[in-house]
């Protein structure tokens, strides 16, 4: 005879309710998932992280906008032979777009160097020091595992690599030029800035997955990412599948002109290749021994 | 209610392979509920290979589990709710405090108010008595602690299985004494198995012991049985006194004449000749062999008995035989 399953769960929920506990919510392939969310997002902003993380980015890119829409215009005062590389700083444009194009030039580079450091070590750690084993010993879905690493990763980058710095350059830009930078194209900008992000996260969660070491992982995003703009200089229809003029797109759409076509499939092909990479990661980790 | 018989893990012909090494090779195992069910074998065995298999950790290449009646790859997730693993080697998040650990982990089987959680969590650190030690990191933990932090984590969801991995292995003497002090506690309201190669340890808790070689399974017995010689030849032993050499050399005759007696062997000691009868036939020898003895009025008998093994013997016995196949 084996033991019933059904009266074992009325036991369970006997015991349970005796001390005002209930069985955890999740099911099937997301079951575990709010724990390990709730776990992730403090690692976030539970522990000083978030301050290293603020620090950080707002010295890289709002250190960078002060120089530009402060430095730049004292020291020309005062060094007229820096006259003409402030003035070209902006390209001619007014100077509240001026300055959030090379926002976005800034950001979207130092941002996506950011993001596959901050996750290039989620699933290798895990899996080498036997975590991941730990974790799923216990009602923890593989998918919400994989699910939960991606998403957290995804709202600290959008909080703290785009949110925090686009809201204070905005502040900077208004202070510099008086002027208010235009919201909705400057929102979609973001928008663009956190889709490239995101496809980053998305390969390198893949890569962690697929891989044993740190090495592969990070060699293969960089390569990616500064082999891409090599090769895209040689073959231009690579600029077509993958994300390597993220920041053209978000200055094509606060400038207001017709996107190219080009920059059209690109944006498309970096939406799909994130969901492509998400879902082979969650169907190569379901058969991962650990 | 009597579920002395209720089965909570089963295997058929379960066997793993990697590349070109047979790690586990058609494993058929039973475990009862409510027992302490003792999985030895030397190392590279394949006893936490088993243990991975049936927390759905690893897959199997060939076979078929259940436990609990759900099927080990299609309902892993809902025995993982019923059931408390420690690893061999336990690993947790470092920075994080004994007491988040175990939070941690609950949260997984429970929800509700946060109080009520953290009284359990409180009740479980008590149970290993890391109560004092509950709000430290665990890179700080020694081996010993990190053990009883691993047993509470396995414990925490008041589990209806407890699968250990070598729990008392990077344990001092009292340390095991306190696992298995814990296991025997436990044992009214879960089933356990476990890995182990500390055979005193088997011996003082477990009710079944299975023993695995190489991968296969080549023993799965009570472990009354085990140690009453099962498995190995059963050897009587029996301590006389004679009044003279002609007797006893009569009543050797008589016994080794008998078909079923493999082996006579004998030893003097202190006045008294002590006999080890190697049979082929238990029932025979239970019926035949005192009477053979006593047959001669001068012999006497001091001691009439089987010979129990401990379970060393028994292991070593079983795992000798298997190697010289």
């Amino acid at each position: 005879m084996t033991v019933s399953m059904h009266s074992q769960a009325n036991r369970d929920l006997r015991l349970s309710a005796r001390q005002g506990l209930l069985p955890a919510r999740g099911s099937g392939w997301l079951a575990g998932f709010g724990n390990m969310l709730a776990k992730e997002m403090g690692e976030w902003f539970r522990t000083r992280r978030w301050l290293w993380q603020i620090l950080i980015w707002l010295t890289i890119i709002n250190g960078f906008m002060a120089l530009l829409l402060f430095g730049l215009p004292a020291l020309a005062s005062i060094m007229p032979e820096l006259k003409p590389t402030a003035e070209a700083a902006f390209a001619g444009l007014p100077p509240e777009i001026g300055g959030v194009m090379m926002y976005f030039t800034i950001a979207v580079m130092a941002g996506t160097i950011g993001a596959i450091i901050l996750a290039q070590d989620e699933i290798i750690q895990e899996k080498q020091s036997g975590t991941a084993a730990w974790i799923l010993s216990k009602p923890a879905a593989r998918p919400a595992f994989i699910l939960t690493k991606l998403l957290s990763n995804t709202i600290g980058a959008l909080v703290l690599i785009v949110a925090l710095p686009g809201l204070v350059t905005l502040g900077e830009v208004f202070l510099a030029t008086h002027q208010l930078v235009p919201m909705a194209p400057f929102l979609a900008g973001e928008g663009v800035f956190l889709l490239a992000l995101f496809f980053y996260l998305s390969l390198v969660i893949l890569l962690g997955v697929l891989f044993e070491s740190r090495g592969p992982v990070l060699g293969i995003a960089f390569g990616v990412m500064f082999g891409g703009m090599v090769i895209g200089s040689l073959i231009p229809q690579i600029n077509y599948v993958l994300p390597l003029a993220m920041d053209k797109i978000a200055q094509v759409i606060m400038l207001g002109i017709p996107m190219p076509a080009m920059l059209v499939s690109q944006l498309i092909a970096t939406a799909v290749l994130s969901i492509v990479f998400i879902l082979v990661a969650l169907w190569r980790f379901q058969h991962i021994e650990l | 209610m009597d579920t002395s018989n209720s089965l909570v893990i089963e295997t058929h012909n379960l066997s793993k392979v990697y590349k070109e090494t047979q790690a586990l090779l058609d494993l058929n195992l039973t475990v009862k509920e409510h027992s302490i069910f003792g999985f030895l074998g030397p190392n590279g065995a394949g006893k936490s290979t088993t243990i991975k298999i049936l927390l759905g950790l690893i897959q199997p290449s060939g076979g078929q589990a259940t436990i609990f009646g759900q099927d080990i790859q299609r309902g892993s997730v809902a025995i993982r709710k019923r059931a408390g693993y420690l690893a061999q080697e336990p690993r947790y998040y470092e920075h994080m405090t004994a007491r988040q650990i175990i939070g941690y982990t609950a949260r997984f089987f429970y929800r509700g108010p946060k109080d009520l959680i953290e009284a359990r969590v409180q009740e479980t650190l008590e149970l290993v008595g890391l109560e004092d030690k509950a709000d430290r990191p665990v890179r700080g933990f020694s081996g010993g602690e990190r053990q009883r932090l691993g047993i509470a984590q396995a414990q925490v969801n008041y589990p209806d299985l407890l699968i250990l991995d070598e729990p008392a292995a990077s344990l001092d003497p009292m340390g095991r004494h306190d696992v298995l002090e814990v296991m025997e506690k436990l044992r009214q309201y879960t089933t356990i198995f476990y890995s182990t190669h500390i055979l005193d340890d088997v011996q003082r808790v477990s009710d079944t012991v299975a023993i695995l070689n190489k991968g296969r399974l080549i023993a799965e017995a009570p472990i009354s049985e085990l140690l009453a010689g099962d498995g190995c030849s059963a050897i009587y032993e029996i301590t006389l006194k004679s009044e003279g050499e002609a007797s006893l050399s009569s009543a050797r005759d008589r016994v080794s004449g008998q078909p079923w007696v493999q082996n006579l062997s004998m030893a003097a000691e202190d006045g008294l000749f002590c006999w080890q009868v190697s049979v082929s036939d238990d029932t025979a020898a239970e019926d035949l062999l005192l009477r053979l003895i006593i047959e001669d009025r001068s012999l006497k008998v001091k001691h009439f008995g089987r010979k129990t093994y401990n379970l060393e013997e028994v292991f070593l016995e079983i795992i000798g035989k298997e190697n010289s196949k």
